[in-house]
């Protein structure tokens, strides 16, 4: 075994993956959020057509796996003329997937805020956009902050995929690093002790965000 | 204000008038052709049993639920519906928030936003309504909060607050937009008997005031000391109304008789 020898000699290799891992994780997640919301607002909305359309998004991207989205994704985009880098491919793939698990954590938290709280803002005259932004959305992130880290942490493990589609983050460096060290076992432990370090980062981030939203509430 | 100006020259004219109102969920007809007026300044409460339709007929009286047949008009608006050769289609979202910009609603569960401040509550609507800055909203909502008692409450949240300290604070919260009309619906009763009472006074304060009230409630002692008008539902329809003293002295109709032995023999 010879740890140090892998790192010392590919630490900036490792660096720039795992900050390419990163950005496109939480890229994903963000962009994934906004589209994540509107979906969770068509699930409930009284609009059949629209409930009907946001049910099949939801469920084509939830029951179909990332592997095959990703790759789908990254030949249907010059297909139809759209010649974007991979990593483009990835963030796009990786925000449409999380969108559908999103919109379901949404809609969960949207489902126990009782519904006298929006009739209350109707009959003070508060339109539905701002129904959603100053009274629904704030309470339902509180509910759905762990859930939300939960749904982080697998993008940003399930983002090693998008190494099949030649995007250099913390997977494909790890292979690239095997490639010239010879050294499989070792990379690709130092590459689990980067994504768990990433990982455990985030929990604690998370925690802290509800410790905080639980004093404010008081 | 529009409406303001248009309330000026509505002398005489009842501010909520509801004409031959039904609604029914499904198979089950729960208002059958309900009328009632209210003038200005007018306190009227209706009572009547649990699933006699009296929530029903309030709540679509503020289009909370969309009434089947009939007419609501607010200050002499048509409310929710388009009326065209006697065709009614729904209105915009538009038009029914301006008709019901007159209406305050207090609901049985308060319904605060309990991610705000008691403070925050009452200003939410001047600030992205009334679009007042800050300052403005805030003095205002102090104001309403200090007429129902709470200015000590403001930067409390509604977890921090007693049912009867959040249900003045409902009230500060729909007095805030300067109603012509105040709707409560069961307003104490989800309250723990000893909250009844600073809640009532409140509300009694304001009938003084002469704001104008539509009150269903089960607080006989308010609605025999308060109302001008009490209104009796059962099953859906309207059975007797008149004066307090008409109503709790004076029963004509066997069913308000009945009502009014079971509830006095709860008192006891």
């Amino acid at each position: 075994m010879d740890f140090l020898g892998v790192i010392t000699s590919h630490y900036n290799a490792f660096l720039v993956g795992a900050a390419m891992t990163a950005v496109v994780s939480a890229v994903s997640i963000a962009l994934g959020m906004i589209l994540g919301l509107w979906l969770a607002f068509g699930l409930i909305s009284r609009n059949r057509p629209l409930r009907r359309a946001s049910a099949v998004y939801r469920s084509a991207w939830r029951g179909t796996p990332i592997l095959v989205q990703l790759l789908i994704v990254f030949y249907l985009l010059p297909e139809i003329g759209l010649d974007v880098p991979p990593v483009a491919a990835a963030i796009i793939a990786l925000t449409m997937n999380t969108a559908a698990f999103q919109a379901e954590i949404f809609r969960g938290g949207l489902l126990t805020i009782p519904s006298g709280q929006v009739e209350a803002a109707r009959m003070l005259g508060i339109r539905v956009l701002r129904i959603r932004v100053r009274i629904l959305i704030p309470q339902m992130m509180r509910l759905v902050l762990p859930a939300l880290i939960n749904e982080t942490i697998s993008i940003l493990k399930n983002s090693s995929l998008i190494s099949v589609i030649a995007v250099t983050e913390l997977m494909r460096t790890s292979q690239q690093v095997v490639s010239v060290t010879y050294r499989p076992l070792e990379t690709y432990m130092i590459a689990a002790v980067v994504y768990l370090a990433m990982n455990l980062v985030l929990a604690r981030a998370g925690a802290w965000f509800e410790r905080r939203h639980a004093l404010a509430a008081r | 204000m529009s409406e303001e100006a248009e309330s000026g020259t509505m002398e005489g004219k009842p501010v909520v008038l509801v004409e031959g109102l039904h609604k029914r969920f499904g198979a089950t007809h729960v208002l059958k052709g309900i009328d009632l007026a209210v003038e200005k300044s007018q306190v009227v409460c209706v009572i009547g049993p649990s699933g006699s339709g009296k929530s029903t007929l309030l709540r679509c009286m503020a289009f909370l639920d969309r009434y089947d047949e009939g007419r609501v008009f607010i200050e002499n608006r048509l409310l929710g519906y388009r009326e065209t050769d006697g065709e009614l289609t729904r209105d915009s979202e538009r038009n029914i928030d301006s008709v019901r910009s007159v209406i305050g609603m207090v609901f049985q569960h308060y319904n605060l936003w309990p991610h705000m401040t008691a403070l925050g509550n009452v200003t939410e609507a001047l600030r992205v309504v009334r679009k007042l800055g800050r300052r403005e909203a805030e003095h205002i909502g102090m104001e309403m909060l200090g007429k129902v008692g709470l200015n000590d409450k403001a930067h409390d949240h509604p977890a921090r607050l007693s049912g009867g300290q959040q249900q003045r604070t409902a009230i500060a919260r729909a007095l805030a937009i300067r109603p012509h009309v105040m709707f409560f619906d069961e307003p104490t009763s989800a309250l723990d008997p000893e909250l009844v009472g600073e809640v009532l006074q409140v509300m009694q304060e304001l009938a003084s005031e002469g704001m104008t009230m539509v009150v269903v409630t089960h607080e006989m002692g308010f609605a025999a000391h308060v109302a001008d008008e009490v209104v009796f539902m059962d099953d859906g329809e309207v059975v007797e109304r008149g004066s307090p003293d008409d109503i709790f002295k004076r029963p004509r109709s066997d069913r308000l008789r009945e009502f009014l032995d079971t509830w006095r023999s709860r008192a006891i």
